[in-house]
């Protein structure tokens, strides 16, 4: 019995021995990496970077500038091919102006990109306090990389994103990469390779970085690297369009005095209510209003520009019919105009905004029956700004 | 006069026509896309003597109008094409000629509007032309191929491909480089109604023949003797074909991958080396008896533009942006070495000469052993995507601005 014990903790612990030695030569290995970088010590003392030098795409070589915070916050301006491209990350979702995709406003990123743009956040390698950041570790052996002995780690991001990792069985440091990339918002593999490791202030940073993916090649050589500069966080902030811009004014809370247009023809004192405008998207003012005529609505108005026309699209929905009406419109003078008559319906609607300072602007209601020849003054709304 | 001073004199002059005499025996001409055999390879060699300085000495460096094409040289003359804007959304392509000595422009013929990149990736003519016995054959950007006298450059005749054969525009460009085989000007042509494959009486343009299906593609046909027959090879879409000078179908096989860019490459007489950058890697068909048969497949050295050589056993080509070496007979990659962009590359004797995208040219040993380089210099500046030519010693390069003439040997 006690010999069937005895063979029984001996058979346990061959089977454990392989995951401890492993666990051990991951976190080993991890340690001499950050070692070779200059140390944790060293880089948690870096708040920000800010790389500066040249990026090539298209085999066509021009500036580039990021910066990177230990928060996992992106900022990237580059000239790839013949467009400029804008990227930023607050360490869970960004947004891009990449006119390659033929828009040349910010736009959301999707998951895929939000990945790719993790990544490019990351100082180095996402081994430094990779357990802090969720991700995980696996040690899968010792091989040769195009001739190099190298140290094979296969990370596991917090997002579940997989990369394999090779590092110089030598250095320590990063040889290279397979990770997830994205080309046209579409994900796809991809290889990084690094060299040209340089001291910058006691932290060992690759100079010289080439990403391979589908039929790209990527390379970028930094000139100069910046520990802990300034860095205006409102960069990471998503830029308006500029057309919706135009709208800013009405950004906040406003007090409404509702009027309409009485029997004997002059304006009279309908209503009282709140309002509030906010910027939901890049290209989106939202407002959000609540009327009481007869029956009481929450209404929502959605303002937006539309490139393709060339003109701003206003969007009402009210929460009682469950009406959904199209405007459109544009700037005319100092009046933002808007009306339905693409609807076509027997009686059309225009509302013309004009904005008389920054704490008041008045909203006229007109409606048309033959098709916008002529117009009748229907209701009138004065904003003025909430206390 | 010593009899040491006259023995010196002998023997310096006997030296001096030994290096001739091997030029003319070794030297040849670089009249078509890829050079003699379209392979990249130039019988020449360069010498393994201790280099002193990187750069070799320049000859000459000039100007040139926007194109992709190569140079071609002749009896001390280059051919080549380029382009001039007259303003932002139009211009001409030209063929021209110039003195291999000085680069002094000798004549210039206007064949077609340019070709203006919308995504400002480069414009003008992409193709190489090629130089026959009389005339000089070019294809310009919008599918014109032209007959030009050797002597003036003046137009003797001109097919428009997207009048005659229906051709539809590809993206980027024509950019197939036309080739003489027995007298016979063959292109792809990528018309309607099984004309993707024509051939032309070079002297008047007559069409001779029209064979094949596929849309025009950015690869250029390869010429090889195989089985005592001579083959123009064509790697269309996801289709190698095969035709002789006649017209006749020698053979078909449907590739796996599709649409390569770079020209296969010819292995040992009767292999065939096939890659595209969106494919898995490459591909070694080997023609039997008009048969085809896969021989090897690899998953690397895919290549985009820039095609691959073929030397001692050895693959020596870009895998998308990184140059390797790779076995021939298994696949296994022998060395890779990064940091040449997207470039392209010429076998001189032994010596690899590695035209970085960014103008950087590098010899390097042509051996599997491991990355032996020798030299390297700012040969160009600019984007380069077009391969060198080398003759009678000295290399000869363009890109999209400049062309220069260097002396190796």
């Amino acid at each position: 019995m006690n010999k069937k014990i005895y063979q029984l903790i001996i058979v346990c612990l061959t089977l454990c021995l392989p995951s401890v030695v492993l666990a051990e030569n991951v976190e080993t290995i991890i340690a001499k990496h950050i070692k070779a970088h200059g140390g944790l010590e060293k880089w948690n003392k870096v708040e920000t970077l800010k790389i500066t030098g040249r990026f090539t795409g298209f085999s066509i070589e021009k500036d580039y500038m990021a910066y990177k915070t230990r928060t996992g916050e992106y900022y990237a301006d580059l000239q790839l091919g013949k467009h400029k491209v804008i990227e930023a990350f607050d360490g869970k979702t960004g947004w891009t102006i990449d006119p390659w995709l033929e828009l040349n406003y910010a736009r959301r990123i999707n998951s895929s990109e939000e990945n790719v743009f993790a990544q490019k956040a990351e100082f180095t390698t996402p081994f430094f306090n990779y357990k802090e950041k969720g991700h995980q570790v696996e040690f899968v052996g010792k091989e040769k990389c195009e001739g190099l002995d190298v140290f094979v780690l296969k990370l596991t991001r917090n997002n579940g994103k997989i990369e394999k990792w090779y590092l110089d069985a030598k250095t320590f440091l990063e040889y290279k990469c397979e990770s997830r990339w994205v080309d046209f918002t579409s994900e796809l593999p991809s290889e990084v390779y690094f060299d040209d490791f340089r001291t910058v202030e006691g932290l060992v940073i690759p100079f010289f970085v080439e990403r391979t993916f589908w039929q790209r090649d990527r390379v970028l050589e930094v000139k100069n690297i910046e520990i802990n500069p300034d860095f205006d966080r409102n960069l990471i902030e998503m830029p308006k369009r500029k057309e919706i811009k135009k709208l800013a004014f009405m950004k906040g809370a406003w007090d409404v005095k509702i009027e309409s247009v009485g029997r004997d023809g002059k304006w009279r004192t309908t209503g009282q209510t709140v309002s509030n405008f906010e910027f939901t998207s890049t290209n989106i003012l939202q407002q959000k209003i609540k009327l009481e005529a007869m029956f009481p609505m929450n209404m929502t108005v959605s303002y937006t520009y539309n490139e393709t026309s060339g003109k701003y699209k206003i969007a009402l929905l009210d929460d009682l019919s469950s009406s959904f009406e199209v405007y459109e419109g544009d700037f005319a003078d100092q009046n933002f105009i808007f009306h339905n008559l693409q609807e076509k319906a027997s009686v059309s609607t225009q509302f013309t905004l004009n904005n008389t300072s920054n704490n008041e602007f008045i909203l006229t209601k007109k409606d048309s029956k033959d098709q916008g020849k002529t117009w009748t003054n229907s209701q009138k709304f004065t904003y003025t700004r909430s206390k | 006069m010593t009899k040491q001073t006259i023995f010196s004199s002998l023997l310096a002059l006997f030296l001096a026509l030994q290096v001739s005499f091997s030029f003319a025996q070794n030297s040849e001409d670089w009249k078509q896309f890829r050079g003699p055999a379209r392979s990249g390879i130039s019988s020449e060699s360069i010498s393994d003597n201790k280099i002193s300085d990187p750069a070799p000495e320049l000859v000459w460096k000039k100007k040139i109008g926007c194109a992709f094409s190569e140079i071609t040289v002749s009896e001390d003359k280059l051919y080549t094409m380029l382009s001039e804007k007259k303003d932002s959304t139009s211009g001409w392509e030209y063929t021209a000629a110039f003195d291999a000595k000085s680069g002094k422009e000798l004549w210039r013929n206007k064949i077609d509007s340019i070709f203006i990149d919308r995504d400002d990736f480069g414009d003008g003519p992409r193709a190489t032309p090629v130089i026959g016995e009389k005339y000089i054959f070019s294809f310009s950007s919008y599918g014109k191929l032209t007959a030009h006298s050797k002597t003036d450059g003046k137009q003797i005749w001109q097919v428009d491909f997207m009048a005659e054969f229906g051709s539809t525009l590809p993206r980027w460009g024509f950019s197939t480089s036309p080739v003489l085989v027995d007298g016979v000007l063959v292109i792809e042509a990528g018309g309607t109604e099984e004309r993707a494959f024509v051939a032309f009486d070079q002297n008047t343009g007559k069409l001779l023949w029209a064979k094949g299906k596929g849309n025009s593609s950015y690869c250029s046909p390869l010429v090889a003797k195989i089985d005592g027959q001579k083959q123009i090879i064509f790697a269309n879409g996801k289709t190698l074909s095969s035709y002789n000078s006649k017209g006749e179908t020698l053979w078909t096989y449907t590739m796996k991958m599709n649409s390569p860019t770079a020209m296969p490459t010819l292995v040992d007489g009767n292999k065939i080396f096939i890659s595209a950058i969106r494919s898995s890697g490459f591909i070694v068909v080997e023609v039997k008896n008009n048969q085809v048969t896969e021989l090897l497949k690899a998953p690397t050295m895919k290549n985009d533009y820039s095609s691959t050589l073929y030397y001692d056993g050895h693959f020596y080509g870009f895998n998308v942006a990184a140059l390797q070496c790779v076995s021939a007979e298994t696949g296994e990659k022998k060395w890779t070495k990064r940091g040449f962009g997207k470039g392209s590359l010429i076998l001189v004797g032994d010596k690899l000469l590695v035209l970085s995208d960014k103008g950087q040219m590098i010899q390097v040993k042509a051996t599997p052993t491991a990355y032996t380089e020798q030299r390297r210099f700012q040969a160009l500046i600019g984007k380069s995507w077009t391969a060198p030519s080398f003759v009678k010693g000295k290399v000869y390069m363009r890109n999209q601005t400049e062309m220069a003439c260097y002396k190796f040997n």
